[in-house]
């Protein structure tokens, strides 16, 4: 049986003062999903989330939620939990009356909305601060009572706006964690807008990838990062080295592309088709890229250079090293022992073909 | 030992101006106001207030007249200084210049002005006369309604400027907020802009009420001889009658009701969760 779709968006498109924000834009969630929508600022992806909470009505296309068509219907009346950047927690209410709130518009009972704000104080772990004002609480605590006051009214569809971008490093983890946790065990079906590729990718269930109004790519997070739908993606996704060539061979799977520098590297046929001769664009990952002294096995690449530049950030030490007029960007983790990254030591880059991401370069 | 001689003078203009033409007379006319008409120390000025219905009637009067000023000014203040709190910065701009526009021209004129169109031979008596709405003129002037209007119009700004002063502070998300929680925009208003706003209104109340209590001019004008005010009776005891003493007793009794009013005003306003709220 396929599964419940719980928001639709067919063909939505949005046009501020004639610039087009979004267009094209197509979309099914499932009953339960979570999905990001990952773009850097400006790509629609606020407005989109706008439309969808009705603070914005789309120009053309419909929006359905619930298999209700929601065209024209106020905010008010959508049934929507949402969570703001700015927490946007009512500085006049304790904790414990910003939470009843939706309730008591709803004209829920006094005991059933004193054990419910309870109930859902409890799941964001902070039921000691109920009598607190919004200003007493720290940025952390603000996000989760604002969590705790979209979920207590039970929404057919959680909306999240950037709502990690207003909190330190640490703490932006940790509620990342907590969102996750949320998820998982009231399973709401959850809209997250945000800029960070790092919350998208260990988030969701699927992502949608914006860029400039339309939508780059919709999917799960690997399809997004293993198998980009276009540069954009690709790029926006992580560190990535980028190299422009020609493709001089073909055999079987396997294509041997010369970059423009002179260095020749192989690569596993992509999905889409590309001829001898043809100019692509080449993608490494620096995580992918090893660095070793010894010789690599005959079938991988490899380019021997020299280290330009280390920084070490704990985790990992990032590494420039230049081969001809080609520098790659490398992540090491691991570094074999006998290899030093001091700058102009010789070293050797390899990488497996698979690692290799081939797209239709420039013409010409 | 810069720094400790720098700020006693850099003070030492504004005190001297301020004991010497402020707090020194003051001190005088409060002498003054004790004094009865042999010059020797006496209640008597402030007994004849009290014991005369005729004062005491003025002072209701007055007071009258400035809450249904601060009413006025609230309920037509606010709206505009909502618009302004959802208006661009240019456009807010523009409506605070229009506000502060008919300041640049004196109480005096403005007040010939009102007269012009508020009495029996003004346009709105003669348009509401001609379409048949009324069959005799509308007393606008020389009773309380003229004297509410021409105070509400003269002081309206500080209660606009105030208000939208503190909306602007507000969070616009929070509408957003009420409204995905499910509050109409009337709920929204009743519940979230209105309660933050109260700052504004109150300092809007206290300065519209203290600048009504003790207005001069206007109620003159557009009051005529027959809705006289605290401050005009004052004037007129110093002025015409020539009994200073029982003139400075009046200053120092509008000087009292009013400090007592909005004392006892913002005791009662500002309760436990105003305070909580908005204490910086």
């Amino acid at each position: 049986m396929a599964a419940k779709i719980d928001v639709e968006l067919r063909n939505i498109k949005k046009v501020f003062q004639n610039n087009v924000v979004v267009q094209n834009f197509n979309l099914q969630v499932e009953q339960g999903e979570f999905i990001s929508f990952l773009g850097p600022s400006g790509c629609g992806k606020t407005t989109t989330l706008n439309m969808i909470a009705g603070f914005l009505e789309p120009d053309e296309g419909d929006l359905f939620i619930k298999g209700q068509r929601m065209n024209g219907v106020p905010p008010h009346k959508r049934e929507l939990g949402m969570v703001f950047q700015t927490y946007s927690l009512f500085p006049h209410m304790t904790v414990a009356e910003n939470v009843a709130y939706g309730l008591k518009l709803r004209k829920v009972s006094k005991t059933e909305m004193q054990e419910r704000s309870k109930r859902v104080l409890e799941l964001v772990k902070l039921p000691h601060v109920a009598d607190r004002y919004p200003k007493q609480l720290s940025g952390g605590q603000r996000q989760r009572i604002a969590i705790a006051r979209a979920l207590v009214i039970e929404p057919s569809l959680l909306l999240l706006d950037e709502p990690l971008s207003n909190l330190d490093a640490k703490l932006r983890e940790e509620l990342r964690d907590e969102l996750k946790r949320l998820h998982q065990e009231i399973g709401v079906t959850t809209i997250f807008v945000t800029h960070d590729q790092e919350e998208a990718l260990s988030l969701s269930d699927r992502i949608v990838v914006l860029n400039h109004g339309h939508v780059e790519q919709i999917g799960t997070p690997a399809d997004i990062y293993h198998r980009p739908a276009s540069e954009f993606v690709h790029t926006f996704i992580g560190k990535t080295n980028k190299l422009e060539g020609r493709v001089v061979a073909r055999q079987d799977r396997l294509l041997t592309v010369e970059t423009q520098s002179g260095l020749r590297l192989k690569a596993v046929h992509p999905e889409r088709a590309v001829a001898e001769g043809d100019a692509v664009t080449v993608f490494i990952r620096p995580e992918k890229i090893r660095l070793t002294a010894a010789d690599a096995p005959a079938d991988a690449n490899r380019a021997k250079g020299k280290v330009e530049l280390t920084s070490f950030l704990g985790a990992f030490t990032e590494c420039d090293v230049r081969i001809g007029t080609e520098v790659l960007s490398v992540k090491v983790q691991m570094l074999d022992p006998g290899l030093s990254l001091s700058i102009g030591s010789d070293i050797c880059c390899q990488w497996s073909p698979e690692d290799v991401l081939i797209m239709p370069g420039e013409r010409g | 030992m810069g720094r400790r001689l720098a700020v006693p003078l850099l003070l030492a203009p504004s005190l001297i101006i301020l004991l010497g033409v402020f707090l020194l007379p003051m001190l005088l006319m409060l002498v003054l106001s004790l004094q009865n008409d042999q010059q020797q120390f006496s209640f008597e000025n402030y007994l004849l207030f009290i014991q005369d219905p005729f004062y005491t009637g003025i002072l209701w009067r007055t007071i009258r007249v400035s809450l249904w000023t601060v009413l006025f000014s609230l309920l037509l203040g606010f709206p505009v200084a909502i618009y302004m709190a959802n208006a661009s910065g240019k456009v807010r701009g523009i409506v605070t210049m229009l506000i502060l526009a008919p300041h640049l021209i004196s109480v005096v004129i403005r007040n010939f002005g009102w007269v012009v169109v508020l009495g029996e031979k003004g346009w709105i008596n003669e348009l509401l006369l001609s379409i048949g709405f009324i069959h005799e003129p509308l007393r606008l002037l020389y009773n309380e309604l003229g004297v509410v209007i021409g105070l509400t119009d003269s002081f309206i700004a500080y209660m606009v400027l105030a208000i939208a002063t503190s909306l602007y502070s507000v969070d616009q998300s929070l509408s957003k907020a009420a409204a995905i929680l499910g509050a109409s925009r009337i709920r929204s208003f009743f519940d979230v802009t209105l309660p933050l706003s109260l700052p504004g209104i109150y300092a809007g109340v206290t300065l519209v009420f203290s600048l009504s209590m003790s207005a001069f001019v206007t109620p003159s004008l557009m009051g005529g001889t027959s809705v006289k005010v605290l401050p005009v009776i004052a004037y007129e005891q110093v002025m015409s009658t020539l009994n200073w003493p029982l003139g400075a007793a009046l200053s120092f009794l509008l000087l009292g009701s009013t400090i007592l009013l909005v004392a006892l005003f913002t005791r009662l306003a500002e309760t436990k969760r105003y305070k909580e709220v908005f204490a910086s």
